[in-house]
């Protein structure tokens, strides 16, 4: 094209004393380059139109991802009978085999469409009857679609979710057939209950015990250690230890036995269900997390059913591989990952901003360090993981370890990735752009300032405390706001240098010293990767997957559109005239 | 201050307070600036050196790949004679006892340090001294052939044990070292007050009759297959007479009376070799294939998948004529022969798949690495249990460690120069490939330790072709782990590297335009209100997670192109031609109405001409899959149908370009006079018939000629166009783009907006339109600040990990074709680096690949760094 145009401005000059007499009729087309200027709006209005069917498809599935949908039972022509609910329809090219076994008429009418027709896919359930969860029902096979107000939707916290009918329920040795809603709730409240109980021994009491039977084994290990095997100390560390591992094992014992007593009146509230299909099933109540007869729920209750979802999403923990349940630990391992960084990033990267523009001699050698400082913020993410990996983790962990750790040996405590070392990674990986974002911010500070400072005898470190900072403080948030969006939103170095696809314990706790910085960690964007790529069933986690991605990406935007705000207001007040 | 200015106001008769002022600056404001500079500076230089030492670091992990390791100690003594009938010696993994197994069925035990030496168990072999003797390549397991004809299997190991150092007899006898030994185990002290105790163990199992009673067997190999419940044990045996005879041993547990029985099957392999030329014979564990070789370097290959079927696969060569044959082993995994001649030459050859018809099962013995000519004939070979290292001896006792793959002497072994150097009767590579143990004639033994971590890399290997057994030809080829032992990594970067440029390619060339395009619209042509809504609206993509954005591109958008892939594959031509034509339209307008809509109303036309272009694409996307690709797209990537669409796709810019061109000149210049006299619209109208007509030809002539190559048989589809896999490098070339068309689209928009508004003015005060500032002005000015847009872009683009990771299938192929996977350096290092063992080769090399990526995108970046530097400096100046 712009060959094209090349030729003609030389025609142009040679046709000049020609065209001059006609000026004023027309006027020469290709000086408008109207196709180039179309070439390039249409380019832009692409680039408009990818981030917005972006946006709004991670904003449409997630929010809707809670929405109680109605179940629908589908009688396919064959005469199965399925219930689900319908996830989304989508047109697809049905194969040879499909097409064959149609009758004449439907095949004249795929084929009349280039060959493509619909399928909708359900989300059945009953993974424990069916071995499967979502199925795909081609338009051409249904025959009729139901909505039955009877069929129940339960959220169970094994084998995920149970589309059918509630039979009957056993309380206390006394069986209820076709329980009322009233009835239903109540017992499920009390086997709620009785789960909650148990939890909190299991999880609480028990937990602080094995804590305490380990720390005891350690004490003694490290006696060992000290003193050498056979010392007296060694012996008597050892001795002290056992009297007080038995007196915890007999706690732990008379609390497991506890718990199992507990399990048991748990387990004693029983349900029976059946599928569509009329396979029954019984199953303890403390199962059930949720249910609904969706078919008959009222738009309030909708709401509220969305809420409780949300709110679950939020705080709770996942279940069934991280399909199901919430991100709590992987929002709270994202944001303690990037405070922590930040903690790292902000003073060392301001620091060498203020060395490079305020105390460095100007030369060819701070100007060959700025560029390489820019360059550094163009390695990719994934380098620094492997440095984070082989320096932080393996060198200096593994010094600290024997330094410090000899009994836990060979279990690493800080020689394997965590949350120190993935912050400091990302530290170090977002060091460059806090860098140039402070440098950019204290050169936009006017000299005059400084030295109007400086003639009124400050010294220079006043001048750069009471003068300078204040006026780049904007930029340097900017950079740093910069830094933490890309920091939560960075999963590759990660990957490698501590986060985990479930961690058993949050890096902050009640255990002294409160904040574990050697544990490793969940993360919201390896929790994206995780669920969409690395579960069983990567159509079960989808919706998972959607509302993962929305948060992370509402927290990502939030930041970044923080900042740039706070750019364009400083561009505003420190830039020149432009029209 | 505050003293200088107070008055002591007790004292009244002095005189009024004299104002002293004190120009001396507090300590404390001296101290902090001091402390400020210093902290600062120090502060400074060490977050710089941090983040420079990552390169520092990477290259000090990966250097060690190239270097040859090094003998760490060697000793050498005198061992006595063991009455000169040792048949076979073994050292335990420690390097801490060796085991002699002689003829008369006698262990001689000897520490390997000292060689202090004592008896050892015996079985009795009824009298008999064994003809001939193999023992499997993992070494425990042993078969005896005897002049008889018999043979008896058996296992000959050394137990280890570890036990708390209390638990030891009292007693022992010291041995130099600290080992202490009671006549039949060697216990040595491990750290945490513990003795590792050593002891051989030797079984034998009854004699089976192989050959007719009284036919000494002259040779043996044994392997032991099948799984670890069920073992079959399988031997070849040579008798006297030259016959070769193929036997299986299964041993059954009865299940009624949990007795073990074993049964014996042996058959005949018909030959037709002298028993006299036999120089080996050798077996592998599958006992599907099995060699004879001749002194004179003919192989006989026999193969025995279907043993009733047993015959002979293959002879060849394996030496040139004259050459004879001096030693002969299988390398490691049992698929690839060392072959050592008598002109000190040492190969190694390869059984190769290469369906030829010259060999009953297409397989063919190939030389596939020749390694060095020693000088003097290789003796003796010992190679490793678990990589393609080997030791080998030469006539004149020298030895080497050698690597298969690689073909290359790794060490020499030193030998003191006061041993006299004698052939070597026995050799033997440690369990561990750390040590090797040298017995020559006399019986001096020589003993080396050594360390040699990474023998499989050179900058060959790396970065070049190597020839890996099973291979046809040299390749380059990634393949880290698999699940069987005898698997060789294989360790080229060039299958990445090639990926990740592939994918930064194909990304960029998607981004490229769009972003170039879209940043010179937002610059030039928008109004300032409605640029400051779209630019932070662009470079918010820049901030989405590319987790996010991996994961909508494999799981939402692969589906979808799976199915509509005709109609994204016509998007490329269809979307522009829309857009194009619709430019044509727009020019219809009369001049008043075509600048009152200049504005939004322009905009939203260039979204709604987008849309129709879409909406045209997806309605003739199945019928030019019907029409073109034989219905069935996907089907034609793997080679189906006629190749003259994709020819004619090839064609099209060309034809374009020529129909145009040829075009202009045709109408020539009176009817662009003609145009000029016209109003805008009725040009406009000519234009548009012009542009219908010209666009029509240049589809017709890419169509005919593209028939014609295609009925000559012309298929440029292959190395192009690969079979269709759902995850493919169009889908991750489109997510890669998803990221990096912001960054393009953010510094070029930046670069443009730098330049000096004055030109601007003073070019279309001079008349020029807007497109003609555009093209002719600033274009040129800014275009090296646009040449770095694109360097970072690429940076980005060749660094990106998640994307790719989820978005191919990160196969390691090397053909360009748009949809088959790739593997990229990033993806790589992040699939591979959790589950690599720290400071084993795959770690260091998955460092390496970082490291190539940091230079890689280190110099994009300074290139675009410097650039752009300069171009400010310009722009500044202008």
């Amino acid at each position: 094209m712009v060959d094209m145009v090349g030729g003609e401005m030389k025609m142009n000059t040679k046709a000049t004393g020609i065209a001059a007499i006609n000026r004023h009729k027309g006027s020469d087309l290709t000086a408008r380059g109207e196709p180039m200027v179309w070439a390039m709006g249409g380019s832009l209005a692409l680039g408009l139109l990818m981030i917005t069917a972006f946006l709004g498809l991670i904003f449409w599935n997630g929010l809707t991802a809670f929405w109680p949908k109605p179940i629908e039972v589908v009688t396919t022509v064959d005469g199965r009978v399925i219930a689900g609910e319908p996830v989304r329809t989508e047109s697809y090219k049905p194969s040879a085999a499909d097409l064959s076994s149609l009758p004449a008429e439907a095949r004249a009418k795929i084929e009349a469409a280039g060959g493509m027709s619909e399928r909708t896919l359900y989300r059945i359930g009953n993974f424990d009857f069916y071995s499967n969860d979502f199925e795909w029902l081609p338009v051409f096979s249904v025959k009729s679609v139901a909505e039955p107000k009877n069929l129940m939707l339960v959220e169970r916290s094994e084998w995920g979710v149970f589309i059918g009918k509630i039979l009957s329920i056993a309380v206390d040795g006394k069986t209820t057939v076709n329980p009322p809603r009233a009835e239903l709730d109540a017992a499920d409240e009390q086997a709620r209950d009785l789960r909650a109980r148990r939890q909190a021994i299991e999880r609480d009491k028990v937990g602080v015990i094995n804590h305490a039977i380990n720390a005891e084994r350690l004490k003694a290990r490290k006696a060992v250690l000290a003193h050498g095997e056979g010392s007296p100390e060694a012996k008597a560390a050892e001795d002290a230890a056992a009297t007080e591992t038995a007196r915890l094992t007999k706690d732990f014992d008379r609390l497991s036995a506890e718990a199992l007593a507990m399990r048991g009146k748990e387990e004693a509230v029983r349900v029976k269900v059946a599928e569509i299909g009329g396979q029954e099933r019984d199953f303890a109540l403390a199962n059930f997390v949720r249910y609904y007869a969706a078919n008959d729920v009222s738009f309030f209750q909708k709401v509220g059913i969305y809420l409780s979802r949300w709110w679950e999403f939020l705080t709770d923990e996942p279940r069934e591989a991280n399909t199901e349940g919430g991100v709590w630990p992987a929002i709270f391992g994202t944001l303690v990952m990037t405070i922590v960084m930040s903690v790292l990033v902000a003073p060392f990267g301001v620091i060498s901003a203020l060395y490079l523009r305020e105390y460095a001699k100007q030369g060819t050698l701070v100007s060959l360090v700025r560029i390489c400082v820019n360059n550094l913020a163009g390695v990719p993410s994934i380098v620094y993981g492997v440095f984070g990996l082989g320096f932080f983790a393996y060198v200096l962990g593994g010094s600290i370890d024997r330094a410090f750790f000899p009994e836990y040996l060979p279990n690493p405590t800080f020689g394997t990735g965590g949350l120190l070392w993935a912050s400091l990674t990302l530290a170090l990986l977002t060091v460059p752009v806090v860098i140039v974002s402070t440098e950019e911010a204290l050169a936009a500070v006017p000299r005059s300032m400084r030295e109007g400072s400086l003639a009124c005898g400050a010294s220079k470190w006043q001048t750069i405390k009471w003068i300078v900072l204040p006026r780049a403080m904007p930029g340097i948030m900017t950079g740093l706001i910069l830094a933490m969006a890309r920091g939560a939103g960075e999963v590759a170095p990660l990957m490698i240098v501590g986060v985990v696809k479930l961690a058993p314990e949050l890096p902050l706790d009640g255990v002294f010293p409160f904040i574990h910085l050697e544990r490793s960690f969940m993360h919201l964007g390896f929790h994206i990767y995780d669920v969409g790529f690395q579960s069983r069933n990567s159509e079960a986690g989808r919706s998972m997957v959607f509302v993962t991605a929305l948060v992370l990406m509402v927290l990502v935007l939030a930041l970044n559109t923080f900042s740039i705000n706070v750019r364009n207001r400083l561009k505003r007040k420190f830039a020149g005239d432009k029209f | 201050m505050t003293d200088a200015t107070s008055a002591p106001d007790g004292a009244g008769n002095r005189p009024s307070v004299v104002y002293k002022r004190d120009k001396k600056t507090k300590a404390s404001v001296i101290w902090a600036d001091r402390f400020a500079g210093r902290a600062i500076t120090i502060g400074g230089f060490a977050v710089i050196g941090a983040v420079f030492m990552i390169a520092v670091y990477l290259v000090y992990v990966a250097v060690p790949l190239l270097s040859d390791g090094k003998v760490t100690s060697a000793k050498h003594y005198a061992l006595g004679d063991a009455g000169g009938d040792v048949m076979s010696t073994t050292l335990d993994e420690y390097q801490t006892m060796g085991v002699e197994l002689l003829r008369r069925g006698q262990l001689m035990l000897f520490q390997a340090s000292s060689g202090e030496r004592f008896d050892g168990p015996s079985v009795d072999l009824k009298g008999q001294r064994p003809s001939a003797f193999a023992r499997t390549l993992k070494g425990d397991d042993i078969a005896l052939g005897f002049p008889d004809g018999s043979v008896r299997v058996g296992q000959l190991l050394i137990a280890s044990s570890v036990l708390p150092a209390q638990t030891v007899p009292e007693g022992l006898r010291k041995l130099p070292g600290g080992d202490l030994t009671d006549g039949k185990a060697i216990f040595t002290p491990v750290p945490g007050n513990q003795m590792r105790r050593l002891e051989p163990q030797l079984t034998l199992a009854d004699p089976v009759q192989v050959a007719p009673a009284g036919t000494p067997i002259r040779f043996i190999d044994y392997r032991v297959g099948g799984t670890s419940e069920r073992p079959v044990q399988i031997f070849v045996t040579v008798d006297e007479k030259g016959t070769v005879r193929l036997s299986m041993s299964f041993s059954q547990v009865n299940m009624m009376t949990g007795e073990m029985s074993t049964t014996v099957s042996s058959l005949e392999i018909p030959t037709s070799i002298a028993g006299d030329d036999i120089a080996a014979l050798l077996l592998n564990t599958a006992g599907d294939r099995t060699i004879v070789a001749s002194h004179d370097g003919t192989v006989h290959r026999f193969d025995t998948r279907d043993p009733a079927h047993a015959h002979l696969a293959e002879t060849t060569r394996i030496l040139p004529k004259g050459v004879t044959l001096t030693a002969l082993a299988y390398l490691n995994g049992e698929n690839s022969l060392i072959v050592g001649g008598s002109d000190g030459s040492l190969s190694i050859w390869a059984a190769i798949d290469r369906k030829s018809t010259g060999t009953t099962d297409g397989i063919v013995l190939t030389k596939i690495h020749d390694i060095a000519n020693t000088g003097a004939p290789i003796t003796r070979i010992a190679v490793s249990q678990r990589t393609r290292l080997f030791v080998a001896a030469d006539e004149k006792g020298e030895i080497g460690l050698y690597h298969g793959t690689t073909a290359r002497r790794v060490l020499t072994l030193p030998t003191d120069a006061a041993v006299k150097q004698q052939q070597v009767e026995t050799l033997i590579l440690a369990p561990r490939d750390d040590g090797a143990l040298a017995i020559s004639h006399d019986g001096t033994v020589r003993l080396w330790s050594f360390s040699v971590p990474h023998p499989e890399t050179t900058i060959q290997s790396l970065f070049g072709k190597v020839w890996y057994e099973g291979y046809p030809e040299p390749t380059y080829a990634w393949q880290s782990t698999a699940a069987s032992d005898s698997f060789e990594p294989k360790l080229s970067l060039v299958p990445l590297i090639f990926g990740t440029i592939k994918g930064a390619f194909f990304s960029l060339l998607f981004a490229v335009p769009i972003a170039l395009l879209a940043a010179i619209y937002t610059a030039e042509f928008m109004h300032f209100r409605i640029r400051a809504v779209v630019k932070p609206v662009m470079e918010l993509m820049a901030s989405l997670p590319s987790v996010v954005i991996g994961f909508v591109v494999a799981l939402v958008l692969s589906p979808i192109v799976e199915n509509w892939i005709a109609a994204v594959v016509i998007a490329f031509g269809v979307i522009p031609l829309t857009l194009i034509g619709a430019s044509f339209l727009w020019q219809l307008l009369p001049q008043p109405w075509a600048l009152r809509l200049d504005g939004v109303p322009k905009l939203v036309a260039f979204f709604v001409a987008l849309l129709a272009g879409l909406w045209l694409t997806m309605s003739l996307g199945p019928v030019v899959e019907h029409l073109f690709f034989a219905g069935d797209f996907k089907a034609w990537t793997s080679g189906e149908g006629s190749a003259a669409p994709f020819i004619f796709l090839l064609l099209l810019p060309l034809s374009f370009m020529l129909v145009f061109g040829v075009g202009k000149r045709l109408l020539g210049s009176n009817y662009r006079d003609g145009l000029r006299r016209r109003e805008y619209h009725v040009a406009g109208a000519y234009e548009l018939v012009r542009w219908i007509a010209f666009t029509v030809v240049a589809l017709v002539v890419a169509g005919l000629v593209a028939m014609l190559l295609g009925k000559t048989g012309f298929d440029a589809r292959g190395g192009i166009v690969d079979t269709y896999v759902q995850r493919n490098t169009l889908i991750a070339a489109f997510g890669i783009a998803f990221a990096v068309i912001p960054i393009i689209y953010s510094i070029a928009e930046d670069a443009l907006g730098a330049v000096p508004e004055h030109l601007r003015s003073a070019s279309l005060g001079c008349g020029a339109t807007k497109w003609q500032t555009a093209a002719w002005v600033i274009l040129p000015t800014a275009g090296s600040g646009i040449f770095s847009a694109i360097m970072i872009g690429l940076g980005r683009a060749v660094g990106e990990t998640m994307i790719i990771v989820m978005a191919t299938g990160n196969t390691p192929v090397t053909n360009w074709s748009l949809f088959s996977g790739l593997r990229a350096l990033s993806a790589n290092i992040n699939v591979e680096l959790p589950e690599a063992v720290k400071d084993s080769s795959l770690y260091r090399t998955l460092f390496l690949c970082g490291l190539v990526l940091f230079v890689m995108t280190f110099i994009l970046n300074t290139l675009a760094e410097i650039v752009r530097q300069r171009f400010r400096k310009r722009a500044a100046q202008l």
